[in-house]
């Protein structure tokens, strides 16, 4: 049961990071079609980014939002200067349908080239700002602790702000209608161009999130080369790709089943397994409901 | 004469590849080497995004499948030399008919993503198998040279020849390939597969088999990359050679074979430029991180103001000027109103 429990506990907290990638995901490919493979390195640039603040401000408090409004401004120049100039150039021949896949390499290579020449190669740490001894109940030692808890109601509150955007205010409505029907949209009067880089904004800033809370909550060490975040952006997309790569609640619903399922890995079978089982789930979601579970079906064509 | 033969091409510069190989230093000729292995690599890249449409992000994974396949045999069967290289060549093409299976049924983002899903992962399933030695990975050892060659015939020199032999043998096949009824059909899927299925194509079937013959060369590749190195480990088959080929073939362009020195050269000669300025400000922040800062920048450039590679971009010019353009594969197909075409 104690088991079970920890199971339970450990798949919810990673999934509340693994959907923060999701979002950011998903929102990119709704505003641009672009999957966005730079995503792991744009993140890490944020948390080096946070660890800069705070070692600046000296306040993680402070640190966390300014950072993720840096990462914001950031996805949005990058949406605005590459991607912009990417769908003036490259739309004939072959190259036209992985230009942007292949753009967005590029990106993830630049990103990780400045981060070594700006902090260089070695270890950099980002001290977690909570404790991480588990609660206790009585005499048992949960597996939760003050700083995963706190980001999982960071996560949760992120959740409902996008959806309140999303779902309650013209802006949403705009976003919602440009990734739905570009064309009509724009007759509609809205600015199309406008609303997809305020798209990669939002999605810059979850981002951001996810690559600060991943440090803090786990190692807190950063390196260039992290795997750690080149996983990250695997399952990050396993779980955008769970849930149909179109849909919010998808995402997050994606990455509920992945933490879980790793989670369940990690513990009942062997650590050593959780990539080999992601992998795995994914060619299986894409062969069985290569829509995924909350999609689309037009949505699978790119 | 070398446009209707282009076997004499292929054997002129091969040619010129053994009296230049004769003539330069140890690194050098290890330098050589690594051009051909990166040759055949971005061939079978170039095969896959540019003819069928489909990318891998990846390849680096299948590469990795050839090395130690190769390694496995020359260690457990003491296999003769070109035998590991058959079989690294199947073992791998098996493992991209497997994935191309997956693949075809996927479009770009999604299979983007699995690849490169695959490459990140290749550790730690390396890790999960005790044959493959996990992190140190196993050795493979294709012996010294046949003393037949003469005393100073290097260890690195017999490298280059391998190499070069399989990498001019590979690449004309692969020319002769995508210039056959298979290559017609996969630029005809690519283009427009509604077009092309209409016209009696087999998408499915097709995507899959390029996946295969581009995952039998990458095969290859990885065999001859393990025997330069002496090892099939996961630090030889790392993620940034997945991305080098895709970098080498976005450089080389996508849609002909014709720019494929362009990117294997390029890749290795960055290096060594940025080794060049490093020495020059004598910083090591430089040396380290200056070569990915090149290549990611020549990508992106690349990717924005010749998004088809140097080659296409001169038959364009050229054809613009009035000459005859190189004709490409068009269908259409008429079903009522409608019309399909591969010509966009």
């Amino acid at each position: 049961m104690n088991q079970f429990l920890d199971m339970v506990l450990i798949g919810i907290s990673a999934a509340s990071i693994y959907s923060l990638m999701a979002i950011s995901m998903v929102l990119v490919w709704r505003s641009t079609r672009v999957v966005n493979f730079a995503q792991a390195g744009m993140a890490l640039l944020s948390a080096y980014i946070g660890y800069e603040l705070v070692a600046r401000v000296g306040n993680f408090w402070i640190a966390l939002p300014l950072a993720m409004i840096l990462g914001a401004a950031f996805s949005a120049f990058i949406e605005f200067v590459l991607m912009r100039t990417l769908q003036k150039h490259s739309t004939q021949g072959a190259i036209a349908a992985i230009a942007p896949i292949i753009a967005t390499l590029g990106l993830l290579g630049l990103i990780r080239a400045t981060i070594g020449f700006i902090w260089g190669h070695g270890d950099v740490q980002l001290e977690a700002p909570l404790s991480k001894v588990g609660f206790k109940f009585g005499e048992t030692t949960i597996i939760m602790n003050p700083m995963s808890l706190f980001v999982l109601l960071f996560v949760i509150t992120l959740m409902i702000i996008v959806s309140i955007i999303f779902q309650k205010t013209n802006i949403g409505l705009a976003l919602r209608a440009s990734a739905y029907a570009p064309e009509i949209a724009q007759l509609a009067g809205i600015r199309v161009s406008g609303i997809r880089t305020l798209g990669w904004a939002i999605a810059g800033a979850a981002g951001a999130a996810a690559g600060i809370l991943q440090t803090v909550n786990g190692t807190g060490s950063l390196t260039p080369e992290s795997l750690e975040f080149s996983l990250l952006l695997v399952f990050g997309f396993i779980a955008a790709v769970i849930g149909g790569l179109e849909s919010l609640p998808g995402a997050v619903l994606g990455a509920l089943i992945l933490g879980l399922v790793l989670a369940a890995v990690q513990i009942y079978i062997s650590g050593a397994l959780v990539f080999i089982v992601a992998f795995l789930l994914l060619l299986l979601v894409l062969i069985l409901r290569p829509q995924g579970f909350l999609g689309s079906k037009a949505g699978r064509r790119a | 004469m070398l446009k209707k033969h282009p076997i004499i091409t292929f054997i002129f510069f091969g040619f010129i590849l053994f009296l230049i190989s004769n003539r330069l230093d140890e690194l050098r000729v290890y330098q050589g080497a690594t051009v051909a292995i990166y040759a055949i690599g971005i061939g079978s890249l170039i095969l896959l995004i540019g003819y069928s449409g489909q990318v891998s992000l990846g390849h680096g994974a299948l590469l990795a499948i050839g090395g130690y396949a190769a390694a496995l045999a020359r260690i457990y069967y003491d296999a003769p030399v070109w035998l590991t290289f058959v079989i690294a060549v199947l073992a791998a093409a098996i493992g991209g008919a497997l994935l191309g299976l997956a693949a075809a049924r996927l479009s770009g983002p999604y299979l983007a993503g699995t690849t490169l899903a695959l490459a990140i992962g290749l550790p730690s399933i390396a890790n999960q198998f005790s044959i493959l030695g996990g992190e140190q990975g196993i050795t493979f050892d294709i012996g010294l040279p046949p003393a037949s060659l003469g005393e100073d015939f290097t260890q690195y020199k017999w490298f280059f020849w391998i190499c070069w032999l399989a990498a001019l043998i590979a690449l004309y096949w692969l020319r002769n390939v995508m210039n056959s009824r298979y290559g017609r059909s996969w630029k005809a899927v690519r283009s427009n597969d509604v077009a092309a299925e209409l016209a009696g194509i087999h998408v499915g079937r097709n995507k899959v088999l390029a996946f295969t013959i581009s995952a039998g060369l990458a095969g290859l590749a990885g065999a001859l990359l393990a025997m330069t190195i002496n090892l099939a480990s996961p630090g030889v088959f790392p993620l940034a050679l997945s991305f080098s080929l895709a970098t080498g073939a976005v450089l080389s362009g996508v849609t002909t074979l014709g720019g494929v020195m362009i990117g294997s050269v390029t890749l290795v000669a960055i290096p060594e430029i940025a080794l060049a300025i490093a020495n020059r400000y004598g910083s090591e922040t430089i040396t380290t991180n200056l070569p990915g800062l090149l290549v990611s920048a020549l990508l992106i450039l690349t990717v924005l103001f010749v998004p088809n590679g140097p080659v296409e971009q001169m038959h364009a010019k050229r054809a613009k000027r009035g000459h005859a353009s190189h004709s490409p594969v068009e269908i259409s197909v008429r079903v009522g109103s409608k019309t399909w075409s591969t010509k966009k």
